[in-house]
């Protein structure tokens, strides 16, 4: 295989569940590989706008975007509301939007915040749902403030389909 | 949030009973095939609702006797491949065991499959990382990236290794998985 038709998937990419991908932003060369997902849906968690790339890839691909990321005087680096993550959640389990891209500017902070109360909504431990989050995080300073977002999220914020319309992975 | 029938027939979350505890460094590689550290007892009744049909061991010890009837109960087929820990620099993966544990894995009559090592980072990583370049097309940074968010500091052996690494697979392509990007 040539190098210049390798795949380059966007930073901190990885598979969350069946259906279900996260990640940083997606930049030009991403793209291609992006097309091999079949996406139908992207929920974007951050005040800015998503660059003109993607969102000409979206339009031109009937991608959805949902936006979670705008808060009431918010910056940047704030964490996400409470109500932000309930509302990006409904629509992460809907496998109506399935295949999903759950991304932010770096895919660390504001994605892995929303995938880890997803794993409280699963029943995973605090302690193996960290051990992810941290994972993406790598040797940047991490912020407490997440953390306590996902040991403190009330799962009962999240509407849960019925057996037959849930994603096989969401057991409850 | 939208309101559709479906949402309107929903209920107010409750989690499951047992809390769920998945093994160290546990992550969906691609659908149908996992990757994480070796399975304990407390990680079972999560590891059980992935029903899964192969568990492949990359590891020097030997297999507990307990998982292995654990395997047994649940219909798991086990392969154990002995490799051993890379001691840089005189240590290093054997291209023939990962040659075979590839091919494993690209039989989707043996999904869904669970790959660990020990603690699911250096082992399973080079594995990992030879199945994003060899079987899905991955640059190499992109795979070396996602190798170090297990590996910690350590790894230069194995990302050469990843690097350097070109079998020749022979495989039913009639069985091969969906993802397989065609070499």
């Amino acid at each position: 295989m040539s190098r210049f038709n390798q795949l380059v998937p966007p930073l901190n990419f990885c598979q969350v569940e069946e259906g279900l991908f996260r990640s940083g932003q997606p930049a030009s060369f991403n793209l291609p590989f992006l097309s091999g997902l079949n996406l139908k849906t992207i929920v974007w968690l951050a005040v800015e706008e998503p660059n003109e790339a993607v969102l000409r890839w979206a339009n031109d691909n009937n991608l959805t975007i949902y936006r979670f990321g705008l808060q009431e005087g918010g910056a940047p680096w704030d964490s996400l509301r409470v109500n932000c993550i309930a509302d990006a959640l409904q629509h992460i389990i809907n496998p109506a939007n399935f295949p999903i891209l759950v991304t932010c500017p770096m895919g660390r902070y504001r994605t892995g915040t929303v995938i880890g109360c997803l794993r409280r909504l699963q029943g995973w431990t605090l302690s193996s749902t960290l051990e992810e989050y941290r994972r993406f995080i790598g040797n940047k300073r991490n912020r407490l403030e997440n953390e306590l977002r996902i040991e403190y999220f009330e799962t009962n914020l999240v509407k849960i389909l019925e057996e037959e319309s849930r994603p096989g992975w969401l057991w409850v | 949030m939208t309101s559709t029938n479906n949402v309107e027939k929903s209920k107010p979350h409750r989690p499951p009973a047992l809390p769920i505890v998945p093994p160290l460094s546990f992550q969906l590689v691609v659908t149908g095939v996992y990757r994480s550290g070796y399975p304990l007892q407390i990680n079972y009744p999560m590891l059980e609702r992935l029903n899964l049909k192969t568990i492949i061991y990359l590891g020097d010890s030997t297999y507990r006797e307990e998982t292995t009837e654990w395997c047994k109960t649940n219909n798991i087929t086990l392969h154990h491949f002995h490799s051993p820990t890379v001691k840089e620099p005189f240590v290093s993966t054997d291209p023939e065991t990962i040659t075979e544990a590839l091919l494993i894995l690209l039989d989707k009559r043996n999904y869904p499959v669970l790959v660990h090592s020990n603690k699911g980072k250096h082992r399973v990583g080079v594995l990992v990382g030879c199945m994003r370049r060899v079987l899905m097309g991955w640059g190499l940074a992109a795979t070396n990236a996602e190798y170090g968010r297990y590996s910690g500091e350590k790894g230069e052996a194995d990302l050469e290794f990843i690097e350097l690494f070109n079998p020749k697979l022979d495989y039913d392509k009639e069985f091969a998985p969906d993802w397989l990007r065609s070499q």
